[in-house]
């Protein structure tokens, strides 16, 4: 047998996909994720999920997923490192910042991170950039 | 140490690979897989008192692991659970080492359940059985136009969430009937009434082992149990058949029969 | 043309499907047909090659999608032509409709007949007293609203 931590583990976490925080439990078989099962006791579910929460383990290993920065070159998409890429970024939002003030910028959160994330992102976008031009695509 | 622990010791001494039962993480009681050596991994082992789909787990443990025995709790409906999984070739029962859980009488009237213990009880004393029909006799008492309004009611609240299927442990194929564009339009909800419930039931027929994890994992309290142990009465009465009762009889919607069953049915016609 | 005649009413205007085996019903069918014996128009015919084919989905689908009776229909038991398919078609039947009278709809909308290829007389006299069971339940409360348009026009 492998790894004996990798051969199956049940790990509690909360379903990202939306506001409500269900409680999933993400099921991992050789170290890749590989399911999901609703956590019984749940303050917030109770054992249930929706069509999304059921699914929410299925993003992390799809083949079409980014797994590093894409900056566009040319017309193109390339991948690149995060230096350049936050580089690229920031470059951006301060161009966009210094031509027509704050509300220039815009951030668009996503479900698929965790709160603690979202979280930064709108504190970076309301106290550093100095915008409330942030929206999460599960806002509800 | 508790008694739990002990046994899942010595189960792993006496040839189990790993053992799969349930273990407080972090405050909630989840399915954990033990292997030998995990000895520190036994303090919050328990029986729980809520049901996971252990024998879903372990029908896909074996598939990856085929060399290896892997022991398991079981209550009486996982034990079901698993002749069933075996006669449909998804377990291998010669793999697998059960330690029979029996249900409390409290477990047992909340689940109405007719066999709360498996066939060999090592922990929890022998509950007597609590068998109860939930909403059939209310259907039942109804006219046909009544039952099909009754039904498409609570069928209306489907949101389709397929968790019934999903945490169904007799639930293993790799393409769902549910999923086939044909019978069930993609993107509609709730689902059409009463078909997309129809097909799963007369899936569960001859297969339900009537566990009861379907109607705890629906989130719109659609009275599946019931509707699947209608289904288990239905396979009784026209082919008496009880899934999971027994290793050896097989499926009648599976096997053909043996020839006095033919021959009963030739007399018929 | 046929549809308009048969169509006198709404109670009468009831759709039937019916599945027929290849190597017996069907040709009881075609025997009915070439024996000129008559029956209601309101049969649509399915050939498959043995009800042991016929899945109960698409039971349910006809009857989702607005049929008012589903008639199964194939070789006598003893008699398939792969030996056993209708063996199995029977104890299926049996569990189908149950399923479906649990879920109400009645009974009489589901039925299964064993035709050989010699019962012409037979096919005709069980699509005659099927359709007579079916119009008088009516059309299915599964229909989705094909009449409206009839009524609306009035004719």
């Amino acid at each position: 047998m492998p790894d004996k931590e990798n051969i199956y583990r049940l790990v509690p976490s909360t379903c990202v996909y939306c506001g409500t925080g269900c409680g999933v439990l993400l099921e991992s078989m050789d170290g890749c994720l590989t399911g999901v099962l609703p956590q019984k006791d749940h303050p917030v579910s109770v054992g249930s999920l929706c069509i999304k929460g059921w699914s929410c383990h299925e993003f992390v290993h799809a083949p079409n997923r980014l797994t590093a920065p894409m900056i566009r070159r040319d017309g193109e998409l390339v991948e690149t490192d995060w230096e350049t890429a936050l580089e690229a970024v920031a470059e951006g939002i301060d161009r966009a910042r210094g031509d027509g003030g704050p509300d220039a910028v815009g951030f668009f959160a996503s479900a698929r991170c965790t709160n603690e994330e979202n979280y930064l992102l709108q504190k970076f976008a309301r106290a550093v950039v100095a915008t409330n031009n942030i929206d999460h695509c599960a806002r509800l | 140490m508790s008694e739990l622990a002990e046994i899942i010791k010595e189960k792993l001494r006496d040839g189990a690979d790993a053992f799969l039962c349930l273990r407080d993480c972090e405050g909630t009681v989840i399915p954990a897989l033990i292997s030998a050596g995990d000895e520190i991994e036994l303090d919050g082992v328990q029986v729980g008192s809520l049901r996971y789909p252990l024998e879903k787990i372990l029908a896909r443990l074996q598939e990856r692991y085929p060399d290896k025995r892997f022991a398991v709790l079981a209550r009486g409906c996982d034990e079901r659970a698993m002749i069933e999984l075996a006669k449909l070739e998804q377990l291998d029962l010669d793999r697998v080492v059960m330690v029979g859980v029996a249900c409390s009488a409290g477990e047992a009237e909340a689940c109405g359940c007719d066999r709360p213990y498996p066939g060999e009880i090592v922990l929890g004393e022998r509950a007597e059985p609590a068998p109860s029909r939930g909403i059939i006799d209310e259907v039942e008492s109804l006219t046909p136009s009544e039952r099909l309004e009754w039904w498409k009611e609570q069928f209306s609240r489907c949101i389709k969430c397929y968790g019934c299927r999903n945490i169904c442990p007799m639930c293993f194929c790799k393409e769902c009937a549910l999923e086939d564009p044909k019978l069930v339009e993609p993107g509609v909800i709730p689902p059409e009434s009463p078909s997309f419930h129809v097909i799963r039931a007369l899936d569960m027929a001859g297969r339900c082992i009537d566990c009861g994890l379907c109607e705890e994992a629906c989130p719109a309290e659609i009275p599946l149990r019931s509707l699947y142990r209608k289904m288990r009465e239905i396979m009784e009465e026209s082919l008496g058949y009880r899934a999971g009762e027994s290793v050896e009889e097989k499926n009648p919607l599976s096997f053909l029969g043996s020839e006095e069953d033919i021959e009963k049915l030739e007399q018929e016609d | 043309m046929v549809e308009n005649q048969a169509a006198k009413t709404a109670e009468d205007d009831v759709k039937i499907l019916a599945f027929l085996c290849n190597w017996c019903s069907y040709a009881g069918a075609d025997l009915a047909g070439v024996s000129r014996f008559q029956y209601p128009p309101n049969v649509l015919d399915v050939r498959v090659m043995c009800t042991g084919t016929i899945s109960p989905y698409f039971v349910i689908k006809a009857f989702q999608e607005g049929i008012d009776g589903v008639l199964i229909a194939g070789c006598h038991i003893g008699d398939c032509h792969y030996l056993k398919g209708n063996y199995m078609t029977a104890k299926r039947f049996g569990v189908l409709r149950e399923a479906l009278k649990f879920m109400g709809l009645e009974e009489g909308r589901l039925r299964l007949e064993w035709v050989s290829a010699a019962e012409g007389e037979k096919y005709a006299e069980v699509i005659r007293s099927f359709t007579e069971e079916v119009k008088a339940l009516g059309p299915s409360p599964l229909r989705k609203r094909r009449g409206v348009s009839r009524e609306a026009v009035g004719s």
